[in-house]
């Protein structure tokens, strides 16, 4: 099975999570498998017929429910692997030329909530649940905490990222962390399409001229940053709080 | 067809041709940078607002189109850089009356302002990337008002937003009923500033902008814009934007 799925029409392609059985938890093998689609987008984005637009989606009924530590729990040296692949992901995303809209149902949470910060536009809908619920685990996300200070500033960021527990999507919007939301996963789907349409007849050098400033403008490219974090993020999971805390929810769910 | 004046204490900037939806060609968005550096000097606040139904539609594309070598749109984008450098560079605050819209240069104007009063019903959005135009010239003001994120999807998504969604991003500082409200109380806004003391005011507005990612003079955006003007792919989605446009004003 695939685990990062990549459907290119025209002018639009979409990259899928593919492990709906879990959730599309973020594993060092879904990362893999993502940067490598994110690649092949990379290699290709220089021709005139390549797509404009990237949809970043997941398969089944959530986004993405984050990283999965239960996998990394017993082997100390996984979660810095773990946790520098998603900071190259997430590097490597925001630097393709794409104009990338994430197309957030269900549920996304820490890891995979930090994906959404990541897109260009997200868009969710009402009854999702999203947000950054690593403080209620005793970990630190550090590694996607650059992305959502550029999506909503630093004194949000603060508020989002320190009070932990989850929003709902139409919260999320209120505060900037989507863009948008809608009613229900129907109208999202509709809405996406729409947009990710509009966007794509647009000029190709006008989008990527602008996302490029963009991206200079925000810092988006300084690697060091997220590096750092995802240490810090990997060091912190390493602690014996951390870990007793992940172990006890483990072992409860 | 700009008008400017100075009334008591406030700097009145009036985009004066209404029946082109305030669109601006060159000469006026010379004019507009050169009025906002000028008044700025003995007002205490400034009032930019525009004529009949709408406060400006953006660029005048069919004067883009006329001139071969892009001259004319490449002499709006720099005027644009120049009125939004003045306008965050002004000692006084800017406050905008927004009735009805104000779409891609238009709406980049917003960016520079301190304060922006529109009505519940405007239309607001950056279209241009359909026409082969990147907005990049208005990035670095816009984000410096909205904050990084909202500026990237606004910027990126060429659709248009209501007043809600505006005043929630903090593109428009607040909102009236009727578009002819809109005037009257932006009018009231700018007496309120000029009335108060200048020194605090001046000194807060210095600091904030020197704590903001990009100064007044950042000709970055600028720069990017001017960079895809001119190639075939923009100058082909222009002629075919104002194509389909004729053909549906001729068959109304």
């Amino acid at each position: 099975m695939t685990l990062a799925t990549l459907d290119i029409r025209g002018r639009v392609a979409t990259l899928a999570l593919n492990r709906p059985d879990q959730r599309n938890a973020l594993s060092i093998d879904l990362i893999a498998s993502l940067r490598h689609r994110v690649g092949e987008l990379a290699r290709d984005a220089g021709s005139p017929d390549a797509p404009r637009v990237l949809i970043l989606t997941g398969h089944g009924k959530a986004f993405c429910a984050g990283m999965d530590l239960r996998a990394v729990l017993d082997d100390p040296a996984a979660p810095p692997r773990l946790l520098g692949a998603l900071a190259e992901l997430t590097l490597e995303i925001r630097a393709l030329p794409h104009v990338v809209i994430a197309q957030v149902q269900g549920a996304a949470i820490g890891g995979g909530c930090g994906l959404t910060c990541v897109a260009d536009i997200s868009l969710t809908h009402d009854s999702a649940k999203v947000g950054f619920p690593e403080v209620d685990l005793g970990v630190c996300p550090a590694v996607v905490a650059p992305w959502v200070v550029r999506k909503v500033g630093g004194g949000k960021a603060r508020q989002i990222l320190l009070r932990g527990g989850l929003l709902a999507g139409a919260e999320a919007a209120a505060l900037g962390l989507m863009d948008r939301s809608l009613p229900g996963p129907n109208e999202l789907d509709s809405a996406v399409r729409e947009l990710a349409d509009r966007i794509a007849a647009g000029g190709r050098l006008a989008l990527r001229a602008t996302k490029e400033l963009l991206n200079r403008l925000d810092g988006s490219l300084d690697a060091d940053v997220v590096r750092e974090g995802a240490r810090l993020s990997a060091e912190v999971v390493a602690s014996p709080e951390a870990q007793a805390s992940l172990r006890a929810r483990f072992e409860s769910s | 067809m700009i008008r400017s004046t100075l009334e008591g204490r406030v700097g009145r900037i009036l985009l004066d041709r209404p029946d082109q939806r305030n669109a601006l060609t060159p000469e006026m968005a010379a004019d507009l940078a050169m009025a906002v550096s000028h008044l700025a000097q003995k007002a205490s606040c400034l009032l930019l607002e525009g004529e009949g139904r709408v406060f400006c539609a953006g660029f005048d594309l069919e004067c883009c189109r006329r001139t071969p070598d892009n001259s004319a749109l490449r002499s709006l984008l720099e005027s644009l850089h120049k009125t939004l450098a003045a306008m965050r560079s002004s000692p006084v605050p800017v406050v905008i009356a927004c009735h009805g819209a104000a779409i891609a240069g238009g709406c980049a104007l917003l960016g520079g302002a301190d304060y922006v009063i529109a009505d519940r019903a405007v239309k607001l959005g950056y279209p241009v990337a359909l026409l082969g135009i990147s907005p990049a010239v208005s990035a670095p003001t816009l984000a410096n008002r909205i904050g990084g994120g909202a500026a990237r999807s606004r910027l990126l998504d060429p659709g248009l937003i209501g007043g809600h969604q505006a005043l929630q991003a903090g593109l428009v500082s607040a909102l009236v009923d009727s578009p002819e409200d809109v005037r009257p109380a932006a009018a009231r806004a700018a007496e309120r500033f000029a009335s108060q003391p200048g020194g605090g005011i001046r000194a807060t507005r210095d600091w904030l902008g020197k704590l903001e990612a990009a100064g007044a003079a950042d000709r970055s955006g600028l720069e990017a814009s001017l960079a895809v003007t001119g190639g075939e792919e923009g100058r082909g989605l222009l002629e075919q934007f104002l194509r389909s446009l004729n053909r549906r004003t001729a068959g109304r």
